[in-house]
């Protein structure tokens, strides 16, 4: 009878658990990689982010082409001659959320780098928001930069992820 | 009894904790997809690209064309002595209108020009596998007539109407596909036609991420009038060079002409001749309004 009782238990326990993830299509991320010479400033509003508060898992995922500049031509120079989208249509992560930092894989440009930044993770009615800023820099996922605008590119990329995860049924 | 639990347990177990996993979750449906970027330029060699100035986007265009190599070349410094200009302000008014005024010295003739992407290729769901554009222009020829007749303003006008097909096939290769219909007021007798048909093929290939082998070939309708003068097919080929806000082209081409109605129907250079020309194209883009 025992195990039953445990078993009882566990299925209960486990109905908890799949209840506990968080998703969202239309996460927010935004880079800049400009210097004083020249602004150079892109953001989506279509990342999907998803969070598993029972393993920690957490995972992000980008189009390359949903970032918006605001100069037509530098966001085609962009995808064209920089992340070469068409090679490379997204950039992902997958790692895990412990105590203030998320550690991980983050692959762009077809290369995929350990990295292991501060995050901040806060409960919010009916989700989770997750919060993070760094620098990635261009030269480790192989985005050359051509010598005549190196002054006006910064060679560490600063992302700033600002995603709204609601809770999965 | 303890045997049937353990199964029952083995059975269940899985139904709650094998959810998949979290991670799977991130693959995206694709999103309606516009193709970037089908050409460098707002033209290949002489024909109009698909492509506009993005929105509250000024463009700036200055292209040449150099001396024949029939003439005298090397006395000429290939040509250099006697270069043909053409200037050209353009303005994005949105991502898909595109208007623009030219003026070139071949027969001083100043031109205006509407450009619109009718429709756009894209993928994802409900994918157009080509884009069309629409190109418009009205051309006026400043130079005076050589004949001793007045002519009106209206006789020095000629029109011309552009459907653009384009088609990026891959990173590297886009073609394009633009039959046109030039008007012109005037022609050298009754029997003439005014309308003149062409169809332009044209593409490029990628070489590097910033360089593109370009080329571009016209079929046209009425190659003679009845006053004896003849033209020729018009063709060029070139390369396009492209650094942060320029693109460079570079051409060989057997036209000197560069408003549109004057390369395309009324060219009378031939290439077996020596009517072979050296020239570029180069442009700048100011963005006025973000």
């Amino acid at each position: 009878m025992k195990i039953f009782a445990l078993l009882f238990i566990s299925l209960l326990f486990s109905t908890c658990v799949s209840a506990q993830q968080f998703l969202t299509r239309e996460g927010g991320l935004a880079f800049d990689a400009g210097s004083p010479l020249e602004d150079i400033i892109a953001e989506t509003k279509s990342a999907t982010a998803v969070y598993d508060a029972q393993s920690g898992k957490i995972g992000f995922q980008v189009l390359m082409t949903s970032f918006n500049f605001k100069r037509a031509l530098m966001q085609e120079h962009f995808n064209e001659n920089y992340v070469e989208s068409e090679k490379y249509p997204k950039a992902s992560f997958k790692g895990f959320y412990k105590d203030g930092f998320t550690k991980g894989e983050l692959t762009m440009h077809g290369v995929t780098k350990s990295i292991r930044v501060p995050a901040v993770l806060t409960e919010v009615k009916n989700g989770i928001r997750f919060k993070s800023t760094f620098k990635v820099s261009l030269s480790d996922y192989n985005v050359s930069v051509p010598k005549a605008v190196s002054n006006k590119i910064d060679p560490y990329a600063t992302i700033t992820v600002n995603c709204m995860m609601k809770k999965r049924p | 009894m303890k045997y049937l639990a353990i199964t029952l347990c083995l059975f269940i177990s899985p139904l709650g904790f094998a959810q998949d996993d979290v991670f799977d979750l991130l693959e995206v449906t694709q999103n309606k997809k516009y193709a970037y970027a089908t050409f460098k330029g707002t033209q290949l060699v002489n024909s109009a690209t698909n492509e506009t100035p993005g929105a509250g986007v000024l463009q700036y265009i200055i292209a040449h064309r150099f001396g024949s190599f029939g003439e005298d070349y090397l006395y000429n410094f290939l040509g250099l002595d006697n270069a043909q200009i053409r200037m050209q302000l353009d303005y994005g008014i949105t991502d898909r209108l595109n208007i623009g005024i030219g003026r070139s010295s071949v027969l001083k003739v100043v031109d205006s020009f509407i450009k619109f992407r009718a429709i756009r290729q894209s993928s994802g769901p409900n994918p157009i596998p080509i884009s069309i554009t629409l190109l418009s222009s009205a051309n006026y020829r400043g130079e005076r007539y050589a004949d001793g007749i007045d002519h009106l303003i209206a006789d020095r006008l000629s029109y011309h109407h552009q459907v653009i097909f384009t088609r990026k096939w891959n990173s590297k290769l886009s073609t394009l596909f633009s039959p046109s219909l030039v008007h012109w007021n005037l022609v050298p007798s009754v029997g003439d036609p005014n309308s003149t048909y062409n169809a332009t093929l044209g593409a490029r290939y990628k070489l590097t991420k910033r360089m593109a082998l370009t080329g571009e070939y016209s079929l046209i309708s009425n190659k003679s009038y009845s006053d004896g003068s003849a033209f020729t097919v018009p063709f060029g080929v070139g390369v396009d060079v492209e650094t942060g806000g320029h693109v460079f082209q570079f051409h060989l081409s057997n036209t000197r002409g560069m408003s549109t109605p004057y390369w395309l129907s009324r060219n009378s250079y031939s290439a077996l001749n020596g009517g072979l020309f050296l020239g570029f194209n180069i442009s700048r883009v100011f963005t006025l309004r973000d």
